[in-house]
C-alpha cells in the first residue's frame, strides 16, 4: 500500500499542529462556536448527540495491520472501546474529548492516518473497490488513481469552501462494487478507442433527499488528463453551484438544472482554458504510486478443494463468507461486522487487535473496509483457511451472513446522530431477531437490505434490495419500506411501497415481503431483486398493506 | 482607520471604501466601474470591489487600469472568492494587489494567499501582526496554485 515520504509525514504533522492551535483557540473563547465548525469539520469532527464524533479517514477502505491496532489503541484510550466503520470506509467514534482531538490526531500521524476532510463542505474521502487488485473482473487497479486524487484533493487552496461536500469514487472493474453511479463524480476505468486505459466519467450522482443517478459526462478521457478534468468540473461547481439552500447546494442539483449538455459545455469550456496551468500527473508521479501497490510476494499454490472433510460451520462459512481470488491458492475473506446484538459495522478494540493479527499472519498485513460495512482479509492461502476460521469464531468474527439479509448495512441513526429522525441499530437487531435461522437466510439468497435513520442516507437505503428509512411522525419513529433498489450492476433506485410502517412492525414487515419473494419466484435461483423487477411492487404492496397485517 | 496586511506589511489602508470620508481613491464596484469605463479610460488607477456572483472575465479587459480588486468572503464559508482569485492571477494576468474582505481570519490566510491574495483585511478582534505567521503554516503543498506570496514546496 501506499506509504508517506518525507513530504506526507511534514504536510499531516503540520496539519495536526494547526488543529491543536485552533482547538487551543477555541477553548479559550478566541474562536467563537461558528468560527470554530468550519475548521473542526475539516477535521472530521462533529458535535452530536452525546459528544463530539471524530471521523477517521481510511482512503479507499485501505488499512496496515500497524494502523488498525492504532484505531484499537485509540477506541481503548480515548472512546469506549470500540469503533463503527462507516459506508464510506472511514472509522467514527462516538465517545471522544474536544481537548484531547488533538492529540487524537498526533498518535494517527504517527502511522500515517488523519482526519483531514471526513467532514465538511469540501473533497471528502475517495473511496472505491474493496476488492481493487485482486478481483478477476478489474481492467486495472483502482488505487494509485484514488491516491493521486487523494494528494489533489488535500487542502486544495481553490476547492477547500465548496458549495456542499463532494465524494469521489473509483472503480476498475466491470461489477462496480464502489457504487460510484451515485456519488458526485463517479470514475471507472475504461478501454479508450485505441485500447489505452483512461476513465468513464459520471458526474452528479447521489442520495440524500434528492437520489438521482450520475450522468456521463465523458466517455472516455485519458489518465494523464484526470486532474486537469476534475479541476474543471470543480470549478464550475465551486462559482455555479447553489449556495442559497443547503438542499439544492450539491453539484447534482446544479447538473440538473443546467442539464447534462450544458454542464458539460462548461466543464469542456473551462477545460480548455486551463489546459496550460491545470496539473497534470507525470509519467513518473504514476509510476511510483502504481508501485505502490504492487501485488504482495504471493506464493505458488494451487488451488485446493476445502470441502473435503470440513464442518457444517466451516462451509457455511467458507461459501458464504469467502470469494474467489485471481491468483491460484488463494481466497478473499470477508469479516462480517453484522452478528445478531451488535450494532452493524461496529467492532471493539479487542477484535481489532486480534483481527490485525491474523492478517499479519494470513493475508500479507493488510485489512480492507468495504462500503457495505464489513471487513476484508483480501489475500488469505486457501491453506490456512481452516486455522482462520477457527480464530474468527470465538472473536464473534466468523458470522457466515455476508450478501444474506442479515448482512445490513445501517446508520448510526437516532442512538448516536443528531441528524437523525429514528433509530436504526435497534431496527437491524429486530430484523436479526426475526431471520435467525441461518438455513432460512441461505435459501432467500442475496437480499440486500440497507437502513438510514433519515433522509440524508448515509445507510443507502436508495439502493438497497430492500430500503428502510427512518421518519419522524409526530415525534414517533416510522419507517418507510423501498424495493428494488440496487447498488451495483444495473443501478437502480428503490420504489417506495407505501405507508411508513411503526418501529415495532418493521421486520414482520420485512418477512411478509420476504414471503411473498418465496411464493412467487419461478427457480431457486431468481434472486429477490430479478422477482421484484419482473412483478413491479403490487404484490408486495397488498401483503404489506393486507387488512389483517400489522401495517394496515 | 483600517489596517491592511499587505505584502506581509500592515499598514492603513491607502483606498476609501463608498461612504467613507477622508482621502484617498474610492473602491467601485464591477457594475460601476462597467458604466464608467469608456469615459474615465486613461485616469488614474482605480480599485474594484468584488461580490461572490460578479464574474471576473468582465474585468479582464479593463485590469490594465487597475491596482485593486478587493474579493468580499461572506462569512459562512462561501468559497467563489478562492476561484476568483485564481482567475484573476492566472488566466487574466492580474499583478496588482489582491484583497481578501470580509470576516477574515488567521486560519484562511494560507488558502487564500495560494490563490493569489496578497492583501487581507481581518474580522474585527483578529491582530494582523499575530495573523501574518500563519502564511508559513504549511511549509509544503500537494498543488501548484497562482499564489507567490507563499512558496510552499511541491512535491519534487
Amino acid at each position: 500500500m501506499y506509504q508517506y515520504d518525507e513530504f506526507d509525514r511534514t504536510f499531516v504533522s503540520e496539519r495536526v499542529a494547526e488543529f491543536r492551535d485552533q482547538t487551543r483557540r477555541f477553548l479559550a473563547g478566541e474562536l467563537s462556536e461558528d468560527e470554530f465548525r468550519p475548521l473542526r469539520l475539516r477535521n472530521g469532527l462533529y458535535i452530536q448527540t452525546h459528544a463530539p464524533m471524530l471521523r477517521v479517514a481510511i482512503p479507499y477502505g485501505l488499512l496496515s495491520t500497524r494502523q488498525l491496532r492504532m484505531l484499537a489503541h485509540i477506541a481503548r484510550r480515548y472512546d469506549r472501546g470500540f469503533g463503527h466503520f462507516s459506508t464510506r470506509q472511514n472509522i467514527q467514534y462516538n465517545w471522544p474529548k474536544l481537548a484531547e482531538v488533538p492529540d487524537i490526531l498526533a498518535e494517527l500521524a504517527t502511522v500515517e492516518m488523519h482526519a483531514i476532510q471526513t467532514s465538511g463542505n469540501c473533497i471528502r474521502n475517495v473511496t472505491s473497490d474493496h476488492l481493487a487488485g485482486v478481483a478477476s473482473d478489474e481492467l486495472e487497479d483502482p488505487r494509485p488513481w484514488c491516491e493521486l486524487i487523494r494528494q489533489w484533493s488535500t487542502l486544495h487552496p481553490e476547492f477547500t469552501y465548496l458549495p456542499r461536500k463532494f465524494k469521489i469514487a473509483v472503480t476498475g472493474a466491470s461489477n462496480d462494487r464502489s457504487v460510484s453511479a451515485v456519488h458526485d463524480i463517479g470514475l471507472r476505468l475504461v478501454r479508450g478507442p485505441d485500447g489505452e486505459t483512461g476513465f468513464e466519467v459520471l458526474v452528479g450522482g447521489g442520495l440524500g433527499r434528492m437520489p438521482i443517478i450520475g450522468k456521463r459526462i465523458r466517455e472516455w478521457l485519458p489518465q494523464h488528463e484526470l486532474l486537469a478534468y476534475l479541476d474543471a468540473i470543480l470549478r464550475v461547481y465551486n462559482r455555479y453551484g447553489r449556495r442559497d439552500n443547503i438542499h439544492r447546494a450539491r453539484i447534482k442539483v446544479l447538473v440538473k438544472s443546467l442539464g447534462i449538455e450544458e454542464f458539460s459545455r462548461q466543464v469542456e469550456a473551462e477545460f480548455a482554458a486551463n489546459h496550460a496551468v491545470a496539473p497534470h500527473a507525470d509519467a513518473a508521479t504514476i509510476a511510483r504510486l502504481r508501485a505502490s501497490f504492487a501485488p504482495p510476494p504471493y506464493l505458488s499454490l494451487p488451488d485446493a478443494d476445502e470441502s473435503v472433510g470440513a464442518s457444517t460451520a466451516f462451509l457455511a462459512w467458507y461459501r458464504h463468507n469467502t470469494r474467489a481470488h485471481k491468483v491460484s491458492g488463494y481466497r478473499v475473506v470477508f469479516i462480517s461486522l453484522k452478528k445478531h446484538g451488535e450494532a452493524p459495522g461496529d467492532m471493539t478494540d479487542a477484535q481489532m487487535d486480534a483481527l490485525a493479527d491474523l492478517a499479519d499472519r494470513h493475508s500479507f498485513g493488510e485489512v480492507r473496509v468495504t462500503h457495505d460495512q464489513n471487513l476484508v482479509l483480501a489475500d488469505v492461502p486457501q491453506r490456512d483457511l481452516r486455522e482462520l476460521h477457527g480464530a474468527l469464531t470465538p472473536l464473534g468474527l466468523a458470522t457466515p451472513n455476508i450478501g444474506t439479509l442479515t448482512d445490513m448495512i445501517c446508520c448510526p441513526g437516532l442512538d448516536f446522530c443528531s441528524l437523525a429522525n429514528a433509530g436504526s441499530i435497534g431496527i437491524a437487531k429486530q430484523i436479526h431477531a426475526q431471520f435467525d435461522d441461518l438455513d432460512y437466510l441461505y435459501d432467500l439468497g442475496e437480499i440486500q437490505v440497507k437502513m438510514s435513520g433519515c433522509m440524508n442516507a448515509c445507510g443507502h437505503h436508495h439502493i438497497g434490495h430492500i430500503g428502510i428509512l427512518g421518519v419522524d411522525k409526530h415525534g414517533e419513529e416510522w419507517y418507510q419500506i423501498t424495493l428494488g433498489g440496487s447498488a451495483s450492476g444495473e443501478v437502480a433506485l428503490g420504489e417506495v411501497i407505501g405507508p411508513s410502517v411503526s418501529k415495532p412492525h418493521v421486520a414482520a414487515t420485512i418477512a411478509r415481503i420476504v414471503d411473498v419473494y418465496v411464493e412467487r419466484r419461478e427457480s431457486d435461483n431468481e434472486t429477490f431483486l430479478q422477482v421484484v423487477r419482473r412483478l413491479g411492487i403490487a404484490p408486495f404492496k397488498e401483503r404489506v398493506y393486507a387488512p389483517d397485517s400489522v401495517a394496515a | 482607520m483600517r489596517q491592511i496586511l499587505w505584502q506581509r506589511e500592515v499598514s492603513a489602508d491607502r483606498w476609501r471604501y463608498p461612504g467613507e470620508a477622508g482621502a484617498g481613491p474610492v473602491v467601485q464596484t464591477l457594475a460601476e466601474l462597467l458604466a464608467d469605463s469608456g469615459a474615465a479610460a486613461g485616469d488614474a488607477m482605480v480599485g474594484v470591489r468584488l461580490g461572490p456572483t460578479d464574474e471576473v472575465a468582465l474585468l479582464a479587459p479593463l485590469l490594465a487600469r487597475v491596482a485593486l480588486v478587493v474579493v468580499q468572503f461572506e462569512p459562512s464559508g462561501d468559497g467563489r472568492g478562492y476561484s476568483q482569485g485564481q482567475l484573476l492571477r492566472q488566466r487574466y494576468g492580474y499583478t496588482g494587489e489582491l484583497r481578501a474582505s470580509g470576516a477574515i481570519r488567521r486560519d484562511y490566510l494560507f488558502l487564500l494567499a495560494r490563490c493569489g491574495f496578497d492583501s487581507f483585511e481581518f474580522a474585527a478582534g483578529e491582530d494582523p501582526h499575530a495573523a501574518l505567521a500563519h502564511l508559513e503554516r504549511y511549509s509544503v503543498a500537494y498543488q501548484s496554485a497562482s499564489g507567490k506570496l507563499v512558496q510552499p514546496r511541491l512535491r519534487a
